[in-house]
């Protein structure tokens, strides 16, 4: 784990979130071979709320939002094993796993929706932002041009299509997709991806 | 796999903040399937979404569930692994790509095709938002020339086409800007089969194609 602790640190976190960054992602990795319950939930007191607000922004009722967090949590604790540390932040496979959940939820309910559902792959995608810090990412974003703000707020908050954004915002597709574009360009740079 | 066309930027961006109609999903799935290079930009869409909503305002967690967790970590892991199926996406065992097969099967010979034209016939796929559908185009075989009032996303399953944006071969992937017009053609002596998923109807040129939309189910 020394090499991982040298990617960390190298990162300009403030303290206290580079302490944070550096615990979840190492948390994970010792509990696969600890198992320790209590350590497991700091992870739990971290994440849940979190979850819980991200699944209710995706449309699932606080019930629902609630039980789908709990799943998400314990096939954490019984998947620690096949987290990688390499591959994605503790986040990322976090949020991954609740958001797979929830598509199987739709799966079930809504079996006219077969299409959406089969189509995210669980698979360990690498991204080339070493460790997204959220606070960097909310700096990045506010530093973009309103109107590419504005795209990506309706692609990530609201989940709207090009083509309902194109309608809200009484502009051709075309440019819709080339805002997208610039501001996705300038996110992964500011955060330290590749373009 | 080499591929030579992709999907936009903008188009993985919205896959990967799941905000893409399902219909277009499943193609951009479908090409992630054998394109390293746009799973990396996924990956970084994926990212940025949940840095951002690990940033916004908390929904309390009620005791009840706090403590039931805490109870439910010494349960023993019995069947944990139902979550989905397992299929097989080994292409020896099919030429259906592997996003597709729990949809549809293995191989396209299995299909029930249907004829659209002569030397077209096309494979509807349910979709919610927007349409999925498979097309194959026999070799030498014009499509009508069409413009597009929403997204249009082709992926190459088989064979190849050209139309005025160039050559588009096994794995390539045509994100149609919506004011361009393009007139696709099989240019391989084995036709060509594509997976098309559009948001919003195209926008047929001449008389004749017109008259037969209805029938195309465009």
């Amino acid at each position: 784990m020394v090499h991982l602790r040298l990617v960390e640190t190298s990162m300009e976190f403030k303290p206290d979130q580079a302490a944070q960054k550096q615990d979840f992602r190492l948390i994970l990795v010792d509990l696969a071979k600890s198992r320790d319950k209590q350590l497991f939930m700091q992870l739990y007191d971290y994440f849940a709320p979190r979850l819980k607000s991200f699944l209710v922004r995706k449309g699932a009722n606080e019930e629902l939002a609630e039980e789908l967090v709990q799943e998400t949590l314990l096939s954490v604790w019984r998947k620690t094993a096949s987290y990688d540390p390499a591959k994605a932040t503790a986040s990322t496979w976090i949020f991954r796993i609740a958001r797979n959940l929830w598509i199987d939820r739709l799966r079930k309910e809504k079996p006219d929706m077969l299409s959406p559902l089969n189509s995210y792959p669980e698979a360990g995608y690498t991204p080339s932002m070493a460790a997204c810090d959220s606070g960097r990412l909310k700096d990045a974003l506010g530093a973009l041009p309103q109107q590419q703000a504005q795209l990506v707020y309706k692609v990530y908050y609201e989940g709207k299509s090009h083509r309902e954004i194109a309608e809200d915002m009484d502009m051709p597709i075309g440019s819709v997709k080339s805002g997208l574009r610039l501001a996705f360009d300038k996110l992964r740079v500011r955060i330290g991806g590749e373009s | 796999m080499n591929c030579n066309h992709h999907p936009d930027d903008s188009t993985l961006l919205s896959y990967g903040a799941c905000s893409l109609p399902d219909a277009l999903s499943m193609v951009v799935a479908c090409h992630l399937a054998v394109c390293d290079h746009c799973h990396d930009k996924v990956a970084d869409a994926e990212q940025i979404g949940f840095g951002l909503m690990e940033q916004e305002p908390v929904k309390s967690i009620s005791k009840r569930s706090r403590d039931s967790m805490l109870a439910m970590l010494d349960e023993p892991v019995a069947e944990v692994c139902s979550e989905t199926p397992i299929i097989s996406d080994d292409l020896s065992d099919g030429d259906i790509p592997a996003p597709l097969r729990p949809m549809i099967g293995q191989w396209f010979s299995d299909l029930h095709w249907r004829t659209m034209a002569p030397g077209m016939k096309q494979f509807i796929l349910p979709a919610s938002q927007g349409k999925l559908r498979l097309l194959k185009i026999a070799p030498g075989t014009f499509m009508p020339s069409h413009g597009h009032s929403g997204s249009e996303l082709t992926l190459v399953l088989k064979g190849s086409y050209s139309d005025e944006l160039g050559r588009f071969s096994l794995g390539d992937v045509a994100d149609v800007d919506p004011d361009m017009s393009h007139q696709p053609v099989a240019d391989t002596h084995e036709g060509c089969i594509c997976l098309i998923a559009t948001d919003g109807p195209l926008r047929f040129k001449g008389l004749v194609p017109r008259l037969l939309q209805p029938f195309f189910q465009l």
